[in-house]
Order: structure tokens, then sequence, then C-alpha cells
């Protein structure tokens, strides 16, 4: 191109190559003009690594007026956390919305037998925690938590993919991941031991079976029913219990480019006599390229631990 | 603090911890506070909660040998702690909130390594990582 502009400009071959280089050059002036700035950067810090394996950077900054990037259309994929940072998730208090500490305020809607089932569990957080040794949370034996309790425990970084089909979500915790399905299939009907597909009785199943529809171009709502029974999963850590009966509804909702908020709903008229919010966890995007510490239960990992932690912390003075 | 491996209980004014998973709250003396000062016996990184052991030489001589958890490895990584933070030898002051059963266990508040850097506990503020 410097050759083409320093010859005589008004030969045919110089003239195109001025015009291009003019335009590019004026489209490059007007472009910042045209878009807001920071339309092209990306709102989520960066953490340096010399071999290119990035740890997480929860100190992100926030979305202003000027940083702000208007929410892609029906797409929610990206690496997400808690935007209140690594410990925003948590919950190890009781759900977000309702914490299990007392206030009236946070009291649950039990039916007889949901109350019942909650004082058979033993839990090792909340206002009524017991000790290590007498606590009987399922995850103590590495079993599955289950949805919606998987929502409830220590979200960090949480990733979504998705397709023409469906939706996937790799959870942190215990690498799990689900998948919700967008195409238009039938939410099953819940049963006695399960779901109705067909005219036939399918499983229950840890995560349950889950479809999604868009209720505008950033909001996908997610229901999901045939889950496992209340004698395998819990709602929280604080032993509230749930049962194959409930029917959970997710709310995503892509609030612009970098904020997702995502919200939950239970309906289970087995162990609540009224359905109930149980979160509403805003959620900021992060590096895609995050590189992730696994964050597992393992039988033989927990069973050290008790023995040299958690049986010594429950003996009696 | 006169004795340079002593023990020195603190009541503290420290608001009690917020609820913390794997195993729950109900076994700590909350809002209580042990400074340790010892050698590093072992420092196992491993899920559900890594536990650093240290050798605390007593007044009468004695070797009282503690244990002090922290979060799993992806918890505390963000605050600093990593594989390689602690070698057995090391001489380190560890702040704990001990078991209500007076047992030498607790849970880390802030640990300062031989080099002086101090690690937050498990309610700590994330760090930035290395390099960063």
């Amino acid at each position: 191109m410097f050759r083409a502009l320093s010859g005589p400009i008004f030969n045919k071959t110089g003239r195109v190559m001025l015009n291009r280089f003019l335009i590019l050059t004026v489209g490059l002036l007007i472009a910042p003009l045209a878009f807001p700035v920071g339309t092209f950067a990306q709102n989520y810090g960066h953490s340096r690594s010399a071999d290119g394996w990035p740890q997480p950077t929860w100190d992100q900054p926030p979305v202003t007026a000027r940083n702000k990037k208007p929410a892609p259309r029906r797409d929610l994929t990206g690496m997400w956390g808690p935007a209140a940072g690594h410990m925003g998730g948590l919950q190890a208090g009781g759900v977000l919305a309702k914490p299990n500490n007392g206030k009236p305020e946070n009291q649950l809607p039990y039916t007889p037998y949901g109350l019942e089932l909650y004082r058979s569990h033993k839990a090792a957080e909340g206002v009524d925690a017991v000790l290590p040794a007498d606590n009987n949370d399922p995850r103590n034996n590495c079993e599955p938590l289950g949805v919606p309790r998987y929502n409830h425990y220590n979200v960090r970084l949480t990733q979504i993919f998705q397709d023409a089909t469906k939706v996937a979500m790799l959870y942190h915790y215990d690498n799990r991941w689900r998948v919700i399905w967008t195409d238009g299939r039938k939410l099953p009907k819940v049963v006695d031991g399960g779901v109705e597909i067909d005219g036939e009785l399918r499983e229950p199943r840890i995560f349950g079976y889950s479809v999604g529809r868009w209720l505008d171009d950033q909001t996908l709502e997610v229901q999901t029913v045939g889950t496992l029974p209340e004698d395998r999963v819990w709602l929280d850590s604080t032993g509230r219990p749930i049962s194959d009966q409930v029917r959970v509804t997710e709310t995503f909702r892509r609030v612009d480019y970098d904020t997702l908020e995502w919200s939950e709903t239970i309906h289970d008229p087995k162990v609540y006599t009224a359905p109930w919010q149980t979160m509403k966890l805003p959620m900021r995007l992060h590096d895609p390229g995050t590189d992730i510490m696994e964050y597992y239960c393992s039988p033989a990992e927990q069973d050290a631990y008790d023995k040299i932690f958690g049986s010594v912390a429950s003996q009696k003075k | 603090m006169r004795r340079r491996l002593a023990i020195v209980l603190f009541v503290g004014v420290l608001m009690s911890a917020p609820l913390f998973a794997h195993h729950g709250s109900a076994a700590f003396d909350n809002g209580k506070t042990v400074v340790l000062k010892g050698t590093v016996a072992q420092w196992v990184y491993s899920n559900p909660h890594c536990l650093l052991t240290v050798d605390v030489k007593g007044e009468d001589g004695k070797v009282v040998q503690w244990v002090a958890e922290t979060q799993a490895p992806s918890i505390m990584y963000p605050a600093g702690y990593r594989k390689s933070s602690f070698k057995i030898g090391d001489e380190v002051t560890v702040s704990v909130e001990p078991v209500k059963n007076g047992l030498p266990i607790g849970r880390i508040r802030e640990v300062v390594l031989p080099n002086g850097t101090t690690l937050g506990g498990i309610a700590s503020a994330p760090v930035s990582p290395k390099g960063q």
C-alpha cells in the first residue's frame, strides 16, 4: 500500500488504493463515536499466566452505564461466577433467599410431613446444627446432591453451553453437569415413583427432567421435575427437605452482556404448603479461559478428614 | 508473649465466622482465637478441607500437635493457599478458632509464614493470584 500511495495518485491503481485508505481511516475515526466506550472491551478481569492457565479473577470491575454492553439474543453461553465474589454462592447457612437463621421472615411453610422430615435431618449448618459426628447429610457419603441442591451448594464458576436444542450447565462442585432441553419437548408429568413419558413410568433422576422456554430474548424459564426422593436428597445444607414431587422453576435472565440473574422457586406440595423463592443470584461473566480447580467429594479423602478432624471435633469434653 | 513456642489464648471480640461448608460451626468455640507458634509437621492439600498440622511446644517442654483446617483447595486458592505454601519444619504462627471440647484442633483464621507473608482464614477476602 505504501508503494502505491507514494507513486502518482492519479493513475488508476493508485486512486483505488487511496480511496480504500481514506475509507478505512475515516471508518476507524468514526467507529468510536458510533459505539459507546467499552463496547468492544471485556469487562471481566484477567489473571496473567505465562503458561496460559489463568486463575479466577473475583475482583471484577463494576458494570456501569459507560461499559455496559447489551445482552445477546437468547444466549446464556459463558463462564459465570457469583457477582458477590467467590463466597457469594456458598449458601452454607441455607438457600440465599431464606437463610436458616431462625428469623421469623425465614420460616418455611412446612406441611406436617415436611416438618417431620426436617426434624429427622441432622445438619451441620443452620440454626439447628449438630456436631460433625451426628450429621446425617447424604453429602457426607458423597451422594449426589440432586436438583435443586446443586444450585445451593458452593456455587462458584459455572459454565453454560448451548445449541439449538439444549442448554448444558457445568457445575463446579463434583464436576457435575445437566442438560436443559429447549427444543419444545413437553415437561413430563410427575407420578408416584417418577415421571410419565409416552405413557410409561420413567425413573427419577439426579438432575430430573428439565425443559426450558424463552420468555423473551433475554430470559429462559426452566422447569424441572422427576428428581430423587426425599430419603436421598436435601434442599440445602441446613437439612431443609425436598421431595420427588417438587417442580423447580428457574429463570436465567441475561440482564446485560456481563450479568446473568439466576432465580429459583420451588413448588413441592408434599413438603411445603405453598411455592416459595429459594434464590436470586446475580452472576458475572468471567474469562472463558479460566482454569477451574477441582472441588470434589472423595470417600477416601472424606474418611481421612473425619478421622483426623471431624471425629475429634465431635468428642465430648 | 514471652515464650516463643507458647500457646496464647485470646477470648476475642471477633465476630463468629459465618457458616461455612463442610462440617458446620457447631463444634467451634465461636469468637475465641488461639494463637499458636510452632513448626509445620504436615500440610495436606485435599478435599473436603486442607489440614495443617503444627507441633507446638508448651511451657513444660511437651509438644502438643495441633491440627488446623481450612476450606477446600479451590476455595482457599484465591486467598493465597498453595500446595507449596508450607514445608515440614517451617516455623509459623497460626491463629485458630478452637473447638469447644478443648482438644488441639481448630480452623485457621490466619497464618504467618516464615517469610512474613500472612494468609487469611476461611472467610478471608480473595487476594490476587500469583502474577496478577
